[in-house]
């Protein structure tokens, strides 16, 4: 092992260098979430029109109240789906992808951008419009190097919430859907 | 490349330089394994069959099960108890973790009434409520880190929600979190080859949550919760040593405890 402390960084008294904000990590875009997830499978972008009926059953499933947006659903020939969701929570806002087997089993699940801050922020909505659909390849003023942060655990739970949520969409409406994509709305 | 999955209840990130999904693929099934193989939620996996029937029936476990079951004990040993992962039942009683088996609590033992009856049959003396939170993401991160290198990856990183380590010969910065304000960081220093984990509380308490950091040697529920402020963090060559070892620095409060240098490792406190 090879340690270098940080000669700025005093040790065991409170921190006096300049401090950086754990913003914004991206890692993979959408294409790479659908090769990484669901390889060598055509898929079809397949958006589903999310009923207020539907959005309250997800909602009751996943106790997660800010609404799901139907768009970003793909279909593979073979009866697989793909989903992209969000979730937004008090202090970070999560974009990650579920693939579903053709009989909605879980086949992964991949993180596609984790943007942390503080709650006022996340909660305002033009704060959250300048991460969404960016891609790692986009010149934005976030980190572009993914940092290692150490800490304690910083729990997943919203994932798995938000993963209800899409198994729940999965046995409410893809489950018995048009094989045909709907046209969009 | 950097990807980043849900595992072990937070979020893993393996990083390589190196352009090769396959070897990353395999290190996230192998900590989807461990995963399955010792999480507390599942009341399927083995730690939940050690819990249920350890103290009635030898049980057969798998052979990282035993690996870790073993590492715990020394650690237990070497810390004169201060590591043990027999604290389940208080994560229960406190509703940090669900409660699968009817456990009376009184009598329960903890790692060192694990018995070895062969290399991968283990017996309990007494009833047990093992967790292995307190050392299973820092073996997580050592096997994941395994498989990269028997893959041929040359250099790279896993971080299990903030138990990381680094290998290869790529000096990495690394960054803990400000104890008092989490969002902000401080680069602490450059790592090769080695990890650091950390405990601390301040997203338990962020998130209004009892302490998760259990005192084993307390008589009473009341005493066992230990509130800290600060972060408390161990480099170690391994991560798995780096993980459990957190936990005898949060209890000991003591930066040069006899058992740090048995295992080669180093402690940073930052002050709240």
């Amino acid at each position: 092992m090879n340690w270098k402390p940080n000669p700025y960084a005093l040790v065991g008294v409170a921190i006096a260098s300049i401090p950086m904000i754990a913003q914004a990590k991206i890692y993979t875009s959408v294409e790479q979430a659908l090769k990484i997830l669901l390889p060598n499978k055509t898929l079809t972008k397949n958006p589903i029109i999310i009923t207020d009926d539907l959005q309250e059953k997800m909602r009751a499933a996943s106790s997660i109240r800010y609404p799901f947006k139907g768009e970003r659903i793909w279909k593979a020939a073979d009866g697989s789906w793909l989903v992209i969701d969000e979730v937004i929570g008090k202090h970070e806002m999560i974009t990650y992808a579920v693939a579903l087997s053709p009989s909605g089993i879980i086949l992964g699940i991949e993180i596609l951008e984790y943007v942390e801050s503080y709650g006022y922020e996340v909660a305002e909505p033009d704060w959250r419009k300048q991460f969404v659909g960016k891609t790692v390849s986009d010149p934005i003023k976030l980190n572009q190097d993914i940092q290692n942060i150490g800490g304690a655990t910083l729990s997943c739970k919203h994932i798995t919430d938000g993963v209800k949520r899409v198994t729940t969409l999965y046995d409410l409406a893809l489950k018995n859907a048009n094989p045909k994509p709907l046209a969009n709305k | 490349m950097t990807r980043c999955k849900p595992l072990l209840g937070t979020f893993v990130e393996i990083a390589i330089d190196d352009e090769m999904q396959v070897a990353v693929e395999s290190a996230f099934s192998v900590i989807q394994s461990i995963q399955e193989l010792m999480g507390f939620h599942n009341p399927h996996s083995e730690l939940s069959q050690i819990n249920r029937h350890a103290h009635i029936a030898a049980v057969e476990i798998h052979p990282w099960t035993a690996q870790l079951i073993k590492i715990a004990k020394e650690i237990y040993s070497a810390s004169d108890g201060l590591f043990n992962c027999g604290i389940g039942h208080r994560l229960v009683a406190a509703g940090l973790l669900p409660r699968h088996i009817n456990l009376s609590n009184h009598d329960l033992g903890g790692i060192e009434d694990i018995h070895f009856l062969a290399p991968d049959l283990i017996k309990s003396s007494r009833p047990v409520c093992l967790d292995l939170g307190g050392i299973a993401k820092g073996f997580a991160v050592d096997m994941a880190v395994r498989v990269l290198m028997s893959e041929g990856v040359t250099s790279g990183l896993v971080n299990a929600g903030g138990d990381l380590r680094a290998f290869g010969n790529t000096s990495r910065p690394i960054q803990l979190r400000n104890p008092h304000l989490p969002n902000e960081l401080i680069e602490i220093g450059s790592l090769e080859n080695g990890a650091i984990a950390t405990s601390s509380l301040y997203f338990a308490k962020r998130d209004q949550q009892r302490s998760h950091l259990i005192n084993p040697l307390a008589n009473t529920p009341e005493d066992a919760h230990i509130e800290v402020s600060g972060s408390f963090s161990i480099l170690a060559k391994e991560c798995v040593y780096a993980d459990a070892l957190t936990k005898v620095l949060v209890l000991s409060n003591n930066h040069d405890h006899p058992c740090f240098n048995q295992f080669s490792a180093q402690a940073i406190r930052i002050a709240a």
